[in-house]
């Protein structure tokens, strides 16, 4: 019974995390793209449950559900009209052709591999205790075994923190400075742009 | 263990991992490419997480958070640099941002 | 005794080393006084080396000193080693003794000259590669020495730079020269083949002693000879070469380096008694030059072209010499040569020195009246070279004119030859002689002379130096009389003993009628020149273009050459060699194009790429576990 139910959460969690992956990258509008990616969080999170992995399940859903997605929806709010395209609009032709093949390859690479390497025995996994994953034994590898990955984990953060202020500060603009030819196609965005700089 | 086996996770993050590499690879928004790169990392993150349970060690999981840790700050600079190329009109395709050209 | 010889031979390059590394902080009268103090230290060198000798036993006399295995390859192994017997010690004698009066003279000379420095440094190379070259003991270091007294030369007579033709002068000499080295080499390379060594001794034992390689031997050493010593056929360098300045032509082309060929067939003269036809080339040549070049002597207008030509014409008697075999005659001569030659030489460098630069003779005149020093000298080189009694020429000239007359019919053609010459010589000397210093003082002489106040003719250096080598062509030639005195034979008795033994009769023959020649050519200058009794007949263009030598060569060697390489430029060099450059060029630019395409800025085209590459090696990773 209870191997009917996990198989049974594991399908529905399987599936909407697929098809929220999918979503993700087939959606035009990019605010249904997020929303689709919140939901692969999610489903992954059960997927974490379902694996032991408590403490990640919940650090999954606070952290990357509720910091991270939480500034893409900021970000693609600010941005508005200038996010974006149609998925396969333009690009050259063998871009698709290429895509679609690496990226196969590289799922059949993956079942390959580890099928090759592992043999016959993912069937049997470790018996595990019930205190396996929980935030007691994450903590103590922490701060025992993965000090050095806690330390620099925190220094990653430092640096990205400061890199987000420096990146969203104002320049300085004493003369409106035209962007660089090259990275436009329109010259006649300047004159807005410049307007919006100066206003901001 | 209930449930499927290890290798079905394993199969999955594999899926995952792939439809993210096709996000990558085929959308020209920088903002749709991040959120596929974010894709992506939760797949190693399943693999991850699946292994550490097969192994009985956690220090998977541990490697879990931090890759979580990780992701994070890179979606910190790169919206960053996002918002930074919207203010200046820059347009958001990334075809068009062609100037480290050989 | 390996002291003397080494200090003897390594003292003047000390002084090009000093003189080349000290440059501006070694004043230029400085230069020259260190560069004669070191030739006079290598001549004190070599009177010791010749007094110690002279206190052996005659057969003890020849020393070898090593000083290390040189060139080693395989089983041949060569030393740096000289080799001070009878013969090398006579050479340090007259290389150093002579060189060193030379360098002195040439202080006073060059006095004002703006590369006064220059000049030092390479008269003192040249001495030093000249002792190297009599000093060597073997004949790689002779080969050696060889290469670097032509290169001396070669840098003394473009000393003036800013002269075209000093300069085509300079390449002249070194290009024909090179050609003698060529042969030069070959009959090593021979040597090297059959006998697997190159000392003197060794090579003298066990070289073939007849048939072809002997004769090819012979005839590669003969064309170094000739191209060195300027007889025919590789004589033509030789009157361009007094280009250079006076006291080079004194040292190198009339004293030392021309007289190395003779040097080295005395020395090498078991190989070429091996081989006598080549001897009896060597005695051919020798005559043919020598009276061509008394021919062309004597319609020359350049004072120190008339005393080249001498030159030639008397090494031409030292090649008779030692192609007959009498080597202690030719080194005799050798010597008295270069004592009135530099005689010659330095009293016509006081002349020209006197009229700052004029040469040509129509323009000199009656200077013997205001210069009587220089007269006097003049007169006594003079005669020494035209083999007057009892002057060094006499003594000297007429031993080889007595071995002549040993060879048979071939000997008595070389002894009319020698006597023909010996009138040439007294003509044409004589005729020099009277032209510029006797008669009426010409008008360019009276304009442009200028004696200084002090009443010397010229400064100090010049004047001292001049006297000494007119007092050893006065007495020089006491030192053998063959007939009745011969020390010098009997001292070179051990390592160039003469093959021919002329008679008394023979010998006596041949002083009288050298003697009568001689008187009769200087009779003959003296009715045309000063009397004006004789008519001087136009000169024969024959003479006036030297034989038409030049034009030969020019047509033969120069003209093709210059053609060959002319039309190699323009068909071969630049369409195929520069042009392949070019398509070289063409093709890495082309393919660079083709490969930065690549690089197109496309973010997403570098992300399939990294996917891609991910995948292969994801390939190739599992498959190879």
């Amino acid at each position: 019974m209870a191997n009917f139910l996990v198989w049974c959460v594991w399908a529905v969690a399987a599936f909407a995390c697929v098809a929220s992956a999918l979503g993700v990258v087939t959606f035009r509008n990019p605010f249904f793209s997020a929303l689709s990616l919140i939901g692969n969080l999610a489903s992954l999170a059960v997927l974490y449950l379902l694996l032991g992995g408590e403490f990640v399940a919940a650090a999954q859903v606070l952290v990357y559900g509720g910091a991270v997605m939480v500034m893409f929806l900021f970000v693609i709010a600010y941005l508005g009209d200038r996010t974006g395209e149609a998925p396969w609009a333009g690009g050259p032709s063998w871009q698709l052709v290429g895509t679609v093949l690496a990226a196969s390859a590289l799922l059949v690479e993956v079942i390959v591999a580890v099928g090759l390497s592992t043999g016959g025995e993912l069937s049997h996994s470790a018996h595990v205790t019930r205190s396996f994953g929980s935030p007691e034994q994450i903590g103590r590898l922490f701060l025992t075994n993965q000090l050095i990955a806690f330390e620099v984990t925190s220094i990653v953060l430092l640096v990205a923190a400061v890199g987000g202020v420096v990146l969203g500060s104002h320049a300085r603009v004493t003369a409106v400075e035209p962007p660089p030819p090259h990275l436009i196609d329109e010259a006649a965005l300047v004159g807005a742009g410049a307007e919006a700089d100066a206003r901001a | 263990m209930h449930g499927p086996d290890v290798s079905w996770y394993i199969a999955l993050a594999g899926l995952l991992f792939a439809t993210g590499a096709v996000g990558v690879l085929v959308r020209r928004s920088p903002l749709i490419i991040l959120l596929s790169v974010e894709i992506m990392l939760n797949g190693a993150n399943l693999a991850l997480i699946a292994f550490a349970r097969h192994l009985g060690n956690e220090q998977g999981q541990v490697f879990a958070i931090a890759v979580m840790a990780v992701a994070a700050s890179e979606v910190v600079v790169g919206l960053g640099l996002i918002v930074a190329m919207g203010r200046r009109n820059v347009e958001l395709d990334v075809d068009k941002l062609r100037t480290l050209r050989g | 005794m390996a002291g003397a010889a080494w200090v003897c031979l390594l003292t003047p390059l000390a002084a090009v080393l000093v003189i080349t590394l000290a440059g501006e902080r070694l004043s230029r009268r400085g230069a020259g006084y260190l560069s004669t103090a070191s030739t006079m230290v290598s001549f004190a060198a070599a009177i010791v080396a010749f007094v110690i000798m002279l206190g052996e036993s005659s057969d003890a006399r020849i020393h070898g000193t090593t000083a290390y295995t040189w060139l080693s390859a395989g089983p041949y192994s060569f030393g740096l080693s000289l080799l001070t017997d009878q013969l090398s010690v006579m050479m340090m004698l007259i290389v150093a003794g002579v060189g060193s009066l030379i360098v002195a003279y040439s202080v006073g000379y060059m006095e004002g000259e703006d590369e006064e420095r220059r000049y030092f440094a390479y008269m003192s190379l040249f001495v030093f590669s000249m002792l190297l070259l009599v000093q060597s003991g073997n004949l790689l270091l002779l080969l050696a020495g060889w290469g670097m007294v032509g290169l001396s030369s070669y840098l003394l007579i473009g000393f003036h730079q800013e002269r075209p033709s000093a300069i085509a002068a300079a390449k002249k000499a070194f290009v024909m020269n090179a050609f003698g080295d060529a042969t030069m080499a070959l009959a090593l390379f021979l040597l090297i083949q059959h006998t697997g060594r190159l000392d003197f001794a060794g090579v003298f034992a066990s070289s073939p002693t007849h048939g072809t390689v002997a004769n090819l031997i012979a005839l590669g050493l003969l064309g170094g000879a000739v191209a060195k010593s300027a007889q025919i056929p590789l004589h033509t360098w030789l009157p361009d070469a007094m280009e250079g300045p006076t006291p080079v032509s004194a040292l190198i082309h009339a004293a030392t380096m021309v007289t190395a060929g003779v040097y080295l067939i005395c020395r090498c003269h078991p190989l070429f008694e091996y081989a006598p036809k080549v001897q009896d080339v060597a005695a051919g040549l020798g005559a043919v030059t020598l009276l061509m070049a008394g021919l062309i002597a004597l319609v020359q207008v350049d004072i120190k072209r008339v005393i080249a030509y001498s030159t030639m014409s008397q090494i031409g008697y030292m090649f008779v010499g030692v192609g007959v075999g009498a080597y202690p005659a030719a080194m005799f001569h050798l010597m008295t040569h270069a004592f009135f030659k530099a005689l010659l030489f330095l009293a016509a460098g006081i002349v020209i020195h006197a009229l700052a630069g004029e040469q040509d003779i129509r323009r000199m005149g009656g200077l013997g009246r205001v210069m009587p020093f220089t007269r006097t000298v003049f007169w006594i080189g003079a005669l020494a070279l035209a083999g007057m009694p009892f002057f060094s020429g006499f003594f000297s000239k007429d031993a080889i004119v007595g071995a002549t007359m040993t060879r048979g019919w071939y000997g008595y053609c070389l002894f009319a030859a020698c006597v023909l010459g010996a009138l040439l010589t007294g003509l044409y000397t004589f005729r020099l002689v009277f032209l510029v210093f006797h008669g009426e003082r010409s008008e360019f002489a009276r304009e442009h002379l200028h004696v200084p106040e002090s009443g010397r003719e010229g400064p100090f250096s010049m004047l001292w130096t001049v006297a000494v080598l007119a007092l050893l062509s006065l007495i020089g030639g006491w030192l053998q009389w063959t007939q009745l005195w011969h020390p010098l034979t009997d001292w070179l008795d051990p390592v160039a003993a003469p093959t021919a033994d002329p008679s008394d009769t023979q010998e006596w023959i041949a002083t009288v009628s050298a003697l009568v020649a001689g008187l009769a050519g200087i009779g003959l200058a003296w009715a045309a020149y000063v009397k004006r009794s004789v008519r001087i007949p136009k000169p024969v263009a024959l003479f006036e273009k030297k034989f038409y030598w030049d034009e030969l060569y020019d047509a033969v060697f120069y003209r093709p050459a210059d053609l060959i390489s002319r039309g190699l430029g323009r068909f071969f060099e630049q369409p195929v060699i520069g042009g392949s450059i070019g398509d070289v060029r063409d093709g890495f630019r082309a393919g660079a194009g083709e490969v930065a395409r690549v690089q197109n800025g496309l973010v997403r085209a570098y992300v399939l790429a990294l996917a891609s590459g991910v995948a292969v090696l994801a390939v190739v990773f599992l498959t190879n576990r």
